[in-house]
């Protein structure tokens, strides 16, 4: 479903991805862990073209990026993005930030568009939102919201940049129980995170990033009770 | 009554016919000159951010001499300097410079504004697909506009006070009405008061439209 190939990216002098090779198959969620600055967030930012890869492939549901911007953007809406800090569109009533992608990139009617975004609002819990404004909202709320518009693109890929760092304690687990249950209905996704417990329970792989290499990769029982590499096991003490 | 409130009165209403014929022209030299400067101001604001240097070149070229140089060597210019290639009518001569002396300033306002909406806004559209202009277009220029409002505000009471240079073309707006008044009249200080007067209270119903119009944004979405 995504293939990366010995992915390098720099920022200026700062070399932040080393050569990662990673594949992730249909259905499969994927956890990428790390320290801040491992990597991780500029990995997945790579995987939608926010950041552009200095060398390798990235390949997407067997289809690989040619630099034309409309090949770009068509990728880009194959790949679901949600951000830590939601970026909802605040102009927009709820429905109107779920029907935008839909109704001026895949062209769908009206009426089509809020059809779909109704279901997807009754899927995360938020029937009752639909034409208030972002700011009226709590934060879990808009990761919910977030969620539902990205899914409106019907992505193959989706991916999560830290989806719960910006929220407080509370309300991290109504998000975490909508990607639960996108991850239980087969979705591909690949997830950056701090939520171990979320890791445990949900990732089918866990990833550990340090210093733009790959270092580990394991299914979750591997990883927290048997990880081959001594940084994953610091990393481990760390976070539990 | 104190006299001078009597000679002010009996000025006013000597002279209300003349200045609200010329009310007109000032609000129609403003409007040429904030609907202009706003086309003016967006065009050049969009090509300062471009990424290529000839068009931000173009831009900074157009922001430097507009913005270094006084409106009313700019209207004079554009009536009496260019006549050999192209003769304007002095009310038309008068509202280009004004809207291309405010496209200037509004360039440098809408250029902020765009700027200043967080990036996480056009990352979250491209990761949507929806390509650069659709981006520009829907997401980040509405909430740019919102943002505007207030300095863009700020901007047309300016061109509304400015619009009084273009007496040095001859159009029959308020400060060209004032001067012929006054010096028909023998009665500078009424009349300069009265004028005055004039600017005044547009501008106030200015404000206070624009701020009802910001109201209304404010209440709608946040």
């Amino acid at each position: 479903m995504l293939t990366a190939k010995n992915i390098h990216k720099s920022f200026g002098e700062l070399e932040v991805l080393k050569g990662i090779d990673l594949q992730v198959e249909p259905q499969e969620v994927v956890v990428l862990v790390g320290v801040s600055g491992s990597g991780k967030s500029t990995l997945l930012r790579c995987f939608n073209f926010l950041e552009m890869i200095n060398s390798g492939e990235i390949i997407i549901d067997g289809k690989q990026i040619n630099g034309k911007k409309d090949n770009l953007n068509k990728i880009r809406a194959e790949v679901g993005m949600v951000f830590q800090h939601f970026n909802l569109f605040p102009h927009k009533t709820v429905l109107e930030n779920i029907i935008e992608a839909p109704m001026q990139v895949k062209k769908k009617k009206k009426a089509d568009a809020i059809k779909h975004a109704k279901q997807l609002l009754e899927k995360v819990g938020l029937s009752d939102k639909a034409d208030v404004y972002p700011s009226k909202l709590s934060g879990g709320q808009k990761q919910r919201v977030a969620i539902a518009r990205s899914l409106a693109m019907e992505p193959k890929v989706m991916l999560f940049d830290e989806p719960t760092s910006a929220l407080d304690p509370e309300l991290v687990s109504e998000v975490l129980a909508v990607m639960k249950q996108l991850a239980e209905e087969g979705m591909t996704m690949v997830v950056v995170t701090h939520e171990m417990r979320f890791a445990k329970e949900v990732a089918d792989r866990i990833i550990m990033l340090d210093e733009g290499r790959i270092i580990e990769s394991a299914d979750p029982k591997t990883f927290f009770e048997n990880p081959s590499h001594d940084r994953t096991r610091q990393f481990i003490q760390l976070v539990e | 009554m104190p006299e001078i409130l009597v000679t002010l009165y009996e000025v006013l209403k000597r002279t209300y016919p003349g200045f609200l014929d010329a009310v007109v022209i000032t609000l129609q030299l403003t409007a040429v000159g904030v609907v202009l400067g706003s086309l003016l101001g967006l065009f050049f604001a969009l090509l300062k951010l471009s990424k290529s240097k000839p068009l931000q070149w173009i831009a900074n070229i157009y922001i430097t001499v507009i913005r270094g140089t006084p409106l009313i060597v700019q209207i004079t210019f554009l009536y009496f300097g260019i006549v050999e290639f192209v003769t304007l009518s002095n009310f038309w001569a008068g509202a280009i410079a004004l809207g291309v002396h405010n496209g200037a300033y509004i360039a440098e306002i809408f250029r902020g504004a765009i700027q200043g909406i967080d990036k996480g806004q056009s990352e979250a559209s491209s990761s949507l697909g929806m390509s650069k202009t659709q981006t520009m277009k829907r997401i980040v220029f509405p909430q740019a506009l919102k943002r505007s409002i207030p300095p863009l505000g700020n901007q047309f009471i300016i061109a509304l006070k400015d619009s009084s240079l273009v007496y040095v073309i001859g159009v029959a707006e308020l400060f060209s009405i004032a001067n012929r008044e006054a010096a028909q009249s023998f009665q500078p200080f009424e009349t300069y008061l009265v004028v005055g007067l004039y600017y005044l209270v547009l501008v106030m119903i200015f404000s206070f439209l624009l701020r009802l119009y910001e109201n209304k944004l404010d209440v709608d979405k946040d």
